[in-house]
């Protein structure tokens, strides 16, 4: 009886040809920089270098880059998906909090993850959702219900549902988990609604949580003492980006954003740590490593919700491990990743707030810095110099490479009276002048020395992350809705195409039939390209 | 008697449970904390006083999406789709405070300001103003069509924008000129622009897309085309003018 079923199974694998497919193992994972046919995880590795070794499509022939599929989503939310590919299968999130399987070659999908969502649900800035984790033969979405579900990676089952905390005062999750050895690393967003933010771990097979690390200390706990009276429970510090993972180290690395109120700060006085700061915690334990924080006592919303990019060079003469940090504040960081010291930091846009960043790594504020009732005139505007969207590090120009907008805001200060589930922010700032609406770019740095070496300019401010490649291509996308290829070493565009809809996400390239595809989520689609006649 | 008992507690009940479609937060205490929520985060665009500006005048009591107070309180909390109107992202009862505030700045009497709209009517014909304004259909269209301004613009907006046409120019109206590679000259009004292309209407209501890169001198100003009527009219001119332009409204009653 066995022995047929085993016989069986035996002649259905074999008829059927493909058997199952490779599940992404930690250790997979771990060397996601070799196996670049496929996108593993957010940024590609867990460096962040958002960078591919495939160089099919190169400066010579990026002219020829053609539609190769377009998915269109059921949704009016805008899309911030990064998608990923696994032998040949793409998982992205569809906003608000679903999940759809692809076949990476075609476009066409094999299944849909519905998420049946609470009628309000309070998200700051839209119901997004920035992608999806993968690990073994399960894909994790966080919702914005502020839940972690785990799907069968085969057939979007749900095999695990686990709420993260409560919707209802504010909670949600908009950010890409991270899978690292054995655990689901998941943060946490509503840095507008006075939560107190935290950075979680889950075991992926049970969906029991294994740490939490609350990124707003209580009483009595390291870095309480930056905090005055019950300002601790309402603090912010969210963790809505998809940080890095340093495996020789076993740190996480990720960004926290703002103290909450956004630009009142009357309530908190002190520095709010660990708001608008890096943190290295333990993988296992989520015991904190080291901080820096970007901006002691934040008025400005200026979130740490970039994605650290590490890197292993040589500083000063001899080798170190290094994070490279273009912070929303303006400035443009290196870290000693094992340390958390700051070795560098930089202007790398305009700025009117800080003179310059001490060599204790605390910005030297400039005087009438800070919101008032009237309004504050500041370089960089409220989205920042940059944002939570993907630089790209390329190890063949040793550049760095980001979207930047050069802009300024009117930073008011308004009431801040806190109730739950209830925006709390301090007033509204006037984002955008429109008399002075500012422009964008996108911007290659040294990174050893903050440098600008070149720029691409926009008319508008982008949204959109950059990838490059080892054919010596920057690929962007812009709001006016265009797709583009940059010459990695001049910044001289090689082709661009009009999708049609704003880019609000972050390219990805991988291989599908052993050609080389570049894709982006533009308007409500995905839009693959390859090299066409 | 047992059924009377039944029903009168059933009111009784029912008189306590708060009456969702009226305004359960109007006291002077509700109507100061909305006026608080409204200078934090509405008077960026409807000004301090709700007089107006990017947004609609408040002050008027009039409000074409809807003036009951269960419709404010939607589209306080969701925005209003099809405008720049955003949500507010707050719980029923903070709204229904800024709902208060904003019936307050109503109660203060009129809205329509003084002058002879008749008269204004008559020197919106004399004075030329349909060359380039279209209202109701009739007219030219270059300028921006007024059908609906006395919607969506108080009267000490359109009195500056009478006097002042510089004071506030509109994306759509900044003054594009530009010449091809074949030395061909255009000017027109600004319809869309982004890195790469120009889009725009000219004086005689042509459409062009131009490429920048193909553009031997490419200018835009921010300025109006619109002559300033500051010396052309006289207060009491203009006070009718401003009455005639306030009392283009939808028809009907407001919802």
């Amino acid at each position: 009886m066995n022995s047929r079923i085993l016989a069986a199974a035996a002649f259905l694998a074999i008829e059927f040809g493909a058997g199952l497919p490779a599940q992404v193992s930690y250790e997979r994972l771990l060397k996601a920089a070799g196996d670049s046919g496929n996108w593993l995880t957010y940024s590609g590795t867990y460096r962040s270098w958002r960078y591919s070794a495939l160089d099919q499509v190169r400066r010579e022939n990026t002219r020829l880059l053609k539609v190769k599929w377009i998915y269109q989503m059921p949704t009016t939310h805008v899309v911030e998906t990064t998608p990923l590919v696994v032998d040949g299968v793409m998982y992205i999130s569809e906003p608000p909090s679903n999940v759809v399987a692809l076949d990476a070659a075609t476009g066409r999908p094999y299944w849909r993850y519905r998420r049946a969502l609470p009628a309000r649900i309070n998200v700051c800035c839209g119901q997004v959702n920035r992608g999806v984790a993968v690990l073994g033969d399960r894909v994790f979405i966080g919702t914005v219900d502020a839940h972690l579900v785990a799907l069968d990676a085969r057939t979007g089952a749900v095999l695990w549902d686990r709420e993260v905390a409560d919707y209802r005062t504010g909670h949600s999750i908009t950010v890409a988990p991270l899978a690292v050895k054995g655990t689901i690393i998941c943060g946490i967003s509503g840095g507008e609604y006075g939560i107190r933010g935290f950075l979680d771990a889950y075991d992926p097979e049970t969906g029991n949580r294994k740490w939490r690390f609350w990124t707003v200390p209580e009483p009595g706990r390291p870095g309480s003492e930056t905090w005055s009276g019950d300002a601790w429970k309402t603090g912010g510090g969210p963790t809505w980006v998809t940080g890095s993972y340093d495996p020789e180290q076993n740190l996480i690395i990720w960004g926290t954003g703002n103290p909450s109120p956004d630009w009142n700060g009357d309530s908190r006085p002190g520095d709010n740590l660990y708001t608008d700061s890096a943190i290295a915690l333990n993988a296992d334990t989520g015991q904190l490593q080291w901080h820096y924080q970007f901006v002691p006592h934040d008025v400005h919303d200026w979130d740490a919700v970039q994605v650290p990019v590490l890197v292993d060079d040589e500083w000063q003469g001899r080798p170190r491990k290094l994070i490279y940090w273009a912070h929303r504040g303006g400035f443009y960081y290196v870290l000693d990743r094992e340390t958390g010291k700051i070795l560098l930091g930089k202007p790398f846009a305009k700025q009117t707030w800080a003179r310059e960043i001490a060599p204790d790594g605390r910005p030297v504020t400039l005087p009438n810095v800070d919101p008032t009732p009237e309004g504050t005139y500041l370089w960089p505007g409220v989205q920042g110099a940059t944002n939570w969207y993907s630089p790209s590090y390329n190890p063949l120009t040793k550049l760095f490479y980001l979207a930047v907008w050069e802009n300024r805001s009117v930073y008011h200060k308004g009431e801040q009276e806190y109730t739950p589930g209830n925006r709390y922010i301090g007033s509204v700032p006037l984002i955008d002048l429109p008399e002075d609406p500012g422009h964008g770019a996108i911007r290659a740095l040294d990174p050893k020395t903050g440098e600008r070496i070149w720029d691409y300019q926009l008319l508008t401010k982008p949204w959109g992350g950059v990838l490059s490649t080892a054919g010596k291509l920057v690929f962007g996308g812009s709001d006016e809705g265009y797709f583009f290829a940059l010459d990695a070493e001049t910044g001289k565009e090689l082709w661009r195409q009009n999708t049609g809809g704003i880019i609000r996400a972050n390219p990805i390239t991988f291989l599908s039939k052993g050609k080389q595809v570049v894709a982006i989520a533009a308007g409500s689609a995905i839009i693959a390209f390859e090299l066409g006649g | 008697m047992k059924y009377h008992f039944l029903f009168l507690l059933c009111a009784a009940l029912a008189a306590q449970e708060p009456d969702p479609s009226h305004n359960p937060r109007t006291s002077p205490a509700d109507v100061a904390t909305g006026a608080k929520t409204f200078r934090s985060h509405c008077s960026v665009c409807h000004g301090p006083n709700g007089e107006g500006g990017r947004g609609p005048n408040l002050a008027g009591g009039r409000f074409y999406h809807g003036s009951s107070d269960l419709e404010l309180l939607r589209n306080i909390a969701d925005g209003i789709p099809g405008t720049d109107m955003p949500g507010l992202f707050y719980s029923p009862d903070r709204i229904w405070q800024v709902i208060a505030y904003i019936r307050s700045l109503a109660a203060g009497g009129s809205a329509l300001p003084a002058g002879d709209r008749a008269r204004g009517d008559a020197l919106f014909r004399s004075k030329g103003c349909f060359q380039c304004h279209r209202i109701s259909g009739e007219g030219g269209r270059l300028g921006p069509d007024l059908t609906l301004i006395g919607k969506s613009r108080s009267p000490d907006y359109l009195r500056r924008a009478i006097t002042d046409p510089n004071a506030d120019v509109a994306q759509r109206y900044w003054v594009v000129t530009c010449t091809d590679n074949s030395g061909t000259r255009y000017q027109g009004f600004m319809m869309n622009q982004d890195t790469y292309t120009v889009e725009f209407i000219d004086m005689q209501g042509g459409l062009h897309t131009m490429m920048k890169s193909d553009l031997k001198d490419y200018r835009v100003e921010k300025v109006s085309k619109m002559p300033s009527f500051q010396n052309a009219l006289s207060a009491t001119e203009l006070d009718d003018l401003v009455a005639y332009l306030c009392s283009l409204q939808p028809k009907g009653d407001p919802r």
